[in-house]
């Protein structure tokens, strides 16, 4: 680039842009015209070679904004022409950047500096593969100059402020776009992390060691200040740097799993971040001492500054302690191993951090009279980034070397300290004391959750054991208290149980996993504080007020469940290893404190069944957290499988003379088996839960968790089901809920779990005719009412008073809650039951029309019942059902199309059109429902023989329920899901049928699909890929047998006589293509896009052709022109491909597609 | 009176009673109910307690299904709540006279001349622009509490 104009002309030239941009910029600010001002600015910015202009601008403006605005022209433009610029001027334009930059350095405005700086951090990058070694080693000399200091300390914050906007360049998710292909960013990143950024981190780590030599005799806005804090910020960003090729640097760069982070297996849970550079850093990070360094520095600043209280807050203090911490989690191949090296380095970590957190009296002292909290927090944090890395034992020991105890009694009394603090609080959220528990609960999860699951291998020191113990004692006592206190809260939010078990599920799981690293203590514990609140409810009855002592039995209970109790998550949870662990010794089961403490909750619950008991204690609140424990606690311990086991060894059932070989587990299990008390306390469970049903009416939250949570797990097990139905508990609920009035009182969907659940208990019965007797003798009363009212003359007029309509509603329900209860075992029986009302179902179908939430309810039973009950039907019920669903589709069709309701609350049509929607939806899984009957069979003859076509009903349908959904309702999640698996389902059962289909609905069809692949949900695109892959596969076999396949349907309807354009399957190979190169999709997309790509492309071969050759000219990199051209033809040709399309190909296919993406996305896709 | 009774009285002289008693609890979304003498369609269920170890209660909002309004009522969930009998009955739309009533023929044969046309601008142009491009339209007549007013139009097309 030349020097300044000689000619005047070209100095007026440049003086009037200049007074150009600065009237625009200062109109800018002053809201005149701003529209025109941009423009001026942007047309700065787009012009040919801006760059004399702007570095005139730069350098002579006094406007700090329209330098500001010239620094930006500068960047957009010289990316924008980089290919064009000669090297010399790529590389003056950086300099003058950094020049600038560095020279300007004490200006006041620092924004312009900024922008500056980042500008050239951009260039530099954009010029890094192109520049040589020797060209880089130019721009960084000098900023290492400016780094270290030599130019004062003005120039040195600047130059740091230089690496920072370098390094954050250089990390792909914290790079600007610069229009460059993926691959290019990817190179950069790993150029910097493998040649350069432990040079800068040394270059950083120097020059804040060599200011805070000077902070001890300044003040803290002092310049050397600035600076150091600006050294430890550059460090901080390097520590926390995503360190992608820490072992040898070998690593192909593969853009599919460049976008998503690696996850560390150490870092399941906590928020911490792992360090992990490798060992090329150990020299710079560890043996270096700079921790040392570091903590003195803190050392000096806590003592020089402690005299004002805002110090903690102030930037140096909070970087230093933010690096801190990130040296706490540095962890991995940097150590050597098994030489004790981290633990070490650790020690000295602690040793430093120690004063931040203890004494941990004085220190909440302090901060409850106002000092910050900021050092505490950061502490904990520490704590738990050294948890994070350290085995428990590890851990412990760490606090040895300085103190005569363990890092876990530390971090008991910490814990200790803050819950005092934070109860004393009343529970408040976001107070300090909150957040320090949440991240010491956090330590204590990750020191004792891998404990828990794995249960051997790693062991917890005793010592922590005890800490535990007492930490669970404070954590206990502290939760009761704060529950008597909150009872006279109105705190609306929390009068259901649910809602605070889950607000409080994961502190509770962090509180059951204390007590279960010393169940020995805590256990008995529980059971004497549940027995104390017990006597003392019974001692205070009629006489004081209970309710205290009811909140903290609430409160007990759900701590005990979950100290006791996994969550099963849809499995069967085993009893914990813990009870084993911490009981082997104990095999008497009148001694062993689990089944002791079991049995003092059971008991209690148990007095719920006395009437006078219950009116005056346990009150609906109390009730749901005896439901509560009773599910949790019945799903590990009642009746547990593990007495099979037993069985099989051989021991006689009840003898417990062969006890002694039993692990303390198995005297648990064997304690609540079928030959002990097991039986007995299936009885209670089952009694109370009746009680629910009848004492509580209308608590509706109760009794759902009666419904869904207790008696539904109850029946899950075949075992227990074995002794329900032989209770004589049972027998009456069944009774109850077949004949009599009171559970009609339940609520709907607690009626239709309670169908289930008694349906389902059948499979207990010992042989098939039993479990169908059952199910008759439970529903049958219900069908008979249904086909009475429905036969009855005066239907019409009584349908619409509202007690048919709840009756109906109810009994409906409860058919759908039994539907869903279809095991192979009751499945003649519940055929039975639904063909018997299947007349009745249309009659109120037609009765029913103008009533859409009872047309919806039929609806759902008819999805329910047909599809429970397709696979197995003969042949000729299967043409029952075919007959009947299309009578239904009909009768719907005809009430429902040409409709146009009225309403004067806009709230009133919205439901309507809610309502709509889900019918559309239980329509579709019903069509759904039917097309399964051709993918699985277990019939004994072949449904043709009746002459039945399903795909018939299914198109029939179709046609009803295409027009009636619109690319506006697809955007409903549930209804899209339902339609495209119909879609997809179908185009892969019946492709033949497709082209039957007429225009519009075919059209339509495409369409919808269309709109699928570009779906966010993966889900929804992959279904569509495979209605896709079966739509082409089909039109290519048809075709190559001589067939005419979709026949005119596979030229766009639209425009049936257009060339290869107007296509269908053209126009899916072109999107597909689009798709695959250059949008961004889950990786898991790949295998059925590939299925699907491939037979597109044989059944439009030359379109392929000139779809490639079209990619390959428009690829202007000579380079990236050659490896698409042979990645294409790999795509085709690799791995001996035929355009046969069966199953080997295909996977050859997936196999070429992948290969083919991980080469070219990396170059196609840009940023 | 009591629950059993009321239900006995109710089957034995259809269409009598105007309103019939229901467990708060049982009354859902999308049901009707009684609120401050109004038949209204529920739009919003939730429930709450009476202090923690109290019992539920519910809150009801619902919407007038004649004039649009919005009402609320809160009742304790074992309590019972008055349920709307609402009905709908279908008539062929024949005429429409020149002062805002319409002409409705019953299905015995004989007229009904009593309704007024709907006010909703929106609507009534339907009917009209319906009647007067002599398409057949049946309208839908939602009665209640003693109150009656056209609700939904269906075009079953021209004989």
């Amino acid at each position: 680039m030349q020097g300044y104009g000689d000619g005047g002309d070209e100095l007026a030239q440049l003086l009037s842009t200049m007074h150009a941009i600065e009237a625009a910029c200062s109109s800018i600010q002053m809201h005149v015209n701003p529209a025109a001002a941009e423009a001026t600015i942007l047309a700065l910015s787009q012009s040919h070679h801006p760059y004399k202009t702007c570095q005139f601008i730069l350098e002579n403006s006094k406007v700090a904004n329209a330098r500001f605005q010239a620094a930006g022209a500068v960047r957009d433009a010289a990316i924008r022409e980089w290919g064009f610029l000669s090297s010399d001027d790529r590389r003056n334009l950086i300099s003058f950047c950094l020049c600038f930059a560095l020279q300007h350095a004490d200006s006041h405005e620092s924004y312009v500096q900024a922008k500056v700086s980042s500008v050239a951090a951009q260039l530099i990058k954009r010029g890094w593969l192109d520049f040589s070694a020797d060209e880089k080693e130019q721009f960084f000399y000098q900023i290492k100059q400016a780094t270290l200091g030599t130019h004062g300390l003005n120039v040195q914050f600047i130059g740091i402020g230089i690496m920072e906007y370098l390094i954050s360049e250089f990390s792909p998710s914290t790079s600007s776009a610069m229009g460059l292909p993926k691959e290019f960013h990817e190179q950069c990143r790993r150029s910097l992390e493998l040649d350069y950024l432990k040079v800068f981190y040394g270059w950083a780590r120097d020059a804040s060691l060599n200011v805070s030599r000077k902070i001890a005799g300044s003040d803290s806005e002092s310049l050397e200040v600035k600076v150091c804090n600006a050294g430890m910020c550059l460090m901080l960003q390097i520590l926390t740097w995503e360190f992608r090729y820490n072992h040898n640097g070998t690593k192909s760069i593969n853009i599919f799993s460049a976008g998503v982070r690696n996850d560390n297996v150490l870092n399941n849970k906590t928020e911490c971040i792992l360090v992990q550079p490798g060992p090329a850093w150990h020299d710079i990070l560890i043996s270096s001492g700079d921790i040392v360094w570091l903590l003195n520095l803190y050392a000096v600043l806590r003592q020089k500054f402690s005299i004002e209280r805002s110090w903690i807050d102030c930037p140096i203090a909070v970087s230093a302690r933010k690096l801190i911490v990130q040296f706490c989690s540095v962890t991995g191949t940097i150590f050597p191993s098994a030489n004790g090296s981290q633990e070490n380095y650790l020690v000295q970590l602690l040793s430093g951090i120690i004063l931040w957190v203890e004494p941990i009296d004085a220190i909440s002292k302090e901060i409850e009279s106002g000092k910050s909290e900021s050092e505490l927090l950061d502490g904990c944090r520490a704590l738990l980034a050294m948890a994070t890395v350290t085995t428990p034992a590890v851990f412990n020991s760490l606090l040895k070397s300085i103190r005569p105890f363990g890092t876990l009694t530390l971090l008991s009394t910490l814990m200790g300290g803050v819950i005092k603090v934070l109860f004393s609080h009343n529970n408040e959220e976001e107070t300090w004391s909150w957040e320090a528990r949440d991240i010491l609960l956090d330590i204590w999860t990750t020191l004792l959750a891998p404990l828990d699951s794995s249960g051997s291998g790693i062991s917890f020191p005793p010592e922590g054991a005890a800490a535990a113990a007492h930490l669970f004692d404070l954590i206990v006592n502290s939760e009761l208290k704060a529950a008597s206190a909150s009872v006279y809260n109105d705190d609306s939010d929390s009068d259901y149980l649910q809602p605070s078990i889950s607000a409080m599920d994961e502190r509770l799981s962090s509180y059951a996993l204390i007590a279960r690293a010393s169940m020995d203590v805590t256990v008995p514990f529980l059971a004497r504080l549940f027995a104390e609140r017990v006597s003392h409810l019974h001692q205070g009855k009629g006489i004081s007020d209970p309710t205290e002592t009811l909140e903290e039995l609430c409160s007990l209970l759900l701590i005990i469940g979950h100290v006791l109790a996994d969550e099963g998550e849809g499995e069967t949870p085993l009893i914990p290893d813990s009870v084993k662990r911490n009981f082997s010794d104990i095999l008497e089961p009148d001694k062993h404190p689990v089944i002791l403490l079991s049995s003092i909750i059971i008991r209690f619950a148990e007095q719920s069944l006395d009437p006078g008991l219950r009116t005056s204690f346990f009150s609906p609140r109390l009730m749901e957290a005896v439901i509560w424990f009773l599910s949790r606690w019945s799903a590990t311990y009642l009746l547990t499988r593990e007495e099979f086991n037993n069985k099989n060894d051989g021991s006689l059932p009840g003898s417990r003379h062969q006890l002694q070989s039993q692990d303390s587990t198995k005297t648990v299990a064997i304690y609540f088996s079928e030959y002990n008390y097991g039986k007995l306390v299936l009885d209670a469970v089952v009694r109370i839960s009746i009680i629910t049903f009848t004492a509580y009416p209308g608590e509706n939250y109760l009794q759902g968790l009666a419904c869904h949570q207790l008696l539904h797990a109850l029946v899950r097990q075949k075992n227990i089901c074995v002794h329900l139905v032989a209770l004589e508990s049972w027998r009456e609920l069944s009774n109850a809920f077949a004949n009599e009035k009171m559970l009609f009182m339940l609520n709907a969907s607690h009626q239709r779990s309670l169908a289930q659940t008694l349906v389902l208990s059948a499979s207990g019965l010992g042989n098939s005719e039993a479990a169908n007797q059952y199910v008759r003798d439970v529903m049958g009363h219900m069908t008979k009412y249904l086909v009475d009212v429905s036969s009855r003359n005066d239907i019409r007029s009584i349908s619409e008073q509202p007690d048919t309509i709840l009756s109906i509603t109810c009994l409906l329900e409860r058919l759908r809650g039994a539907a869903r209860a279809s095991e192979p075992r009751t499945q003649k029986s519940i055929y039975e039951m639904g063909l018997s009302v299947l007349n009745a179902i249309l009659v109120l179908l037609e009765v029913y029309k103008d009533e859409s939430s009872v047309v919806y309810l039929l609806l759902k039973f008819v999805v329910v019942w047909v599809d429970a009950q397709i696979t197995y039907l003969e042949a000729t019920e299967t043409a029952t059902i075919i007959g009947f669903c299309m009578r239904l589709l009909q009768l719907y069709s005809s009430h429902n199309i040409g409709k146009i309701s009225l309403s004067f609350s806009s709230s009133l049509l919205n439901d309507a059109k809610t309502e709509k929607y889900k019918d559309l939806r239980a329509l579709l899984q019903l069509l759904s429902a039917l097309c399964f009957k051709d993918l699985v069979d277990f019939s004994s003859d072949s449904i043709e023989t009746q002459g039945t076509n399903v795909s018939q009903v299914v198109f029939y349908g179709l046609h009803i329920v295409t027009p009636l959904i619109s690319l506006e309702l697809l955007k409903y999640p549930k209804l899209c899901h339902d339609y495209f698996s119909l879609l997809s389902h179908m185009l892969e059962v019946y492709p033949e049928m497709v082209g039957q289909l007429n225009t519009e609905a075919f059209s339509h069809v495409m369409d919808t699909l269309n709109f699928g692949i570009h779906h966010q949900d993966s889900e929804v695109v992959n279904m569509c890929l495979r209605a896709l892959k079966a739509l082409a596969s089909y039109q290519y076999k048809e075709t190559a047998a001589g067939k005419v396949g979709l026949g005119s349907h596979a030229s766009d309807p639209r425009n049936p006589n257009g060339g290869t354009e107007n296509r269908i399957f053209g126009r899916f190979l072109r999107e597909l293509l689009q798709f695959l190169l250059f949008e961004d999709y889950s990786p898991d997309l790949v295998g059925s896009a590939a299925d699907a790509l491939f037979p597109l492309i044989l059944c439009e071969q030359s379109l392929y052709q000139m779809l490639g050759n079209e990619l390959i000219e428009r690829q202007a990199n000579p380079t990236f022109r050659l490896r698409l051209t042979t990645a294409l033809q790999f795509l085709t040709s690799a791995n001996q491909l035929t355009s046969m399309l069966d199953r080997v190909n295909y996977q050859r296919f997936r196999k070429n597609l992948t290969n083919f993406l991980i080469e070219v996305r990396g170059f196609l896709q840009t940023k | 009176m009591s629950d059993e009774e009321h239900h006995f009285e109710s089957k034995a002289d259809a269409g009598a009673s105007k309103t019939y008693p229901q467990q708060a609890g049982t009354i859902r979304k999308n049901g009707y109910i009684v609120i401050k003498n109004r038949p209204c369609k529920v739009v919003e269920v939730s429930t709450s307690k009476t202090g923690k170890h109290g019992h539920a209660k519910c809150h009801f909002v619902g919407i007038d299904i004649f004039n649009g309004k919005k009402l609320e009522d809160i009742v304790p969930s074992s309590h019972n709540c008055d349920v709307p009998h609402v009905t709908r009955i279908d008539y062929q739309l024949i005429d429409i006279s020149e002062d805002g009533f319409v002409s409705l023929l019953t299905d015995n044969g004989s007229t009904k001349d009593d309704l007024r046309l709907p006010t909703d601008e929106s609507l009534l142009a339907q009917i009209k622009d319906g009647f007067a491009e002599g398409k057949d339209l049946v309208v839908s007549v939602m009665s209640s509490m003693g109150e009656e007013q056209i609700c939904a139009l269906k075009d079953v097309g021209p004989k």
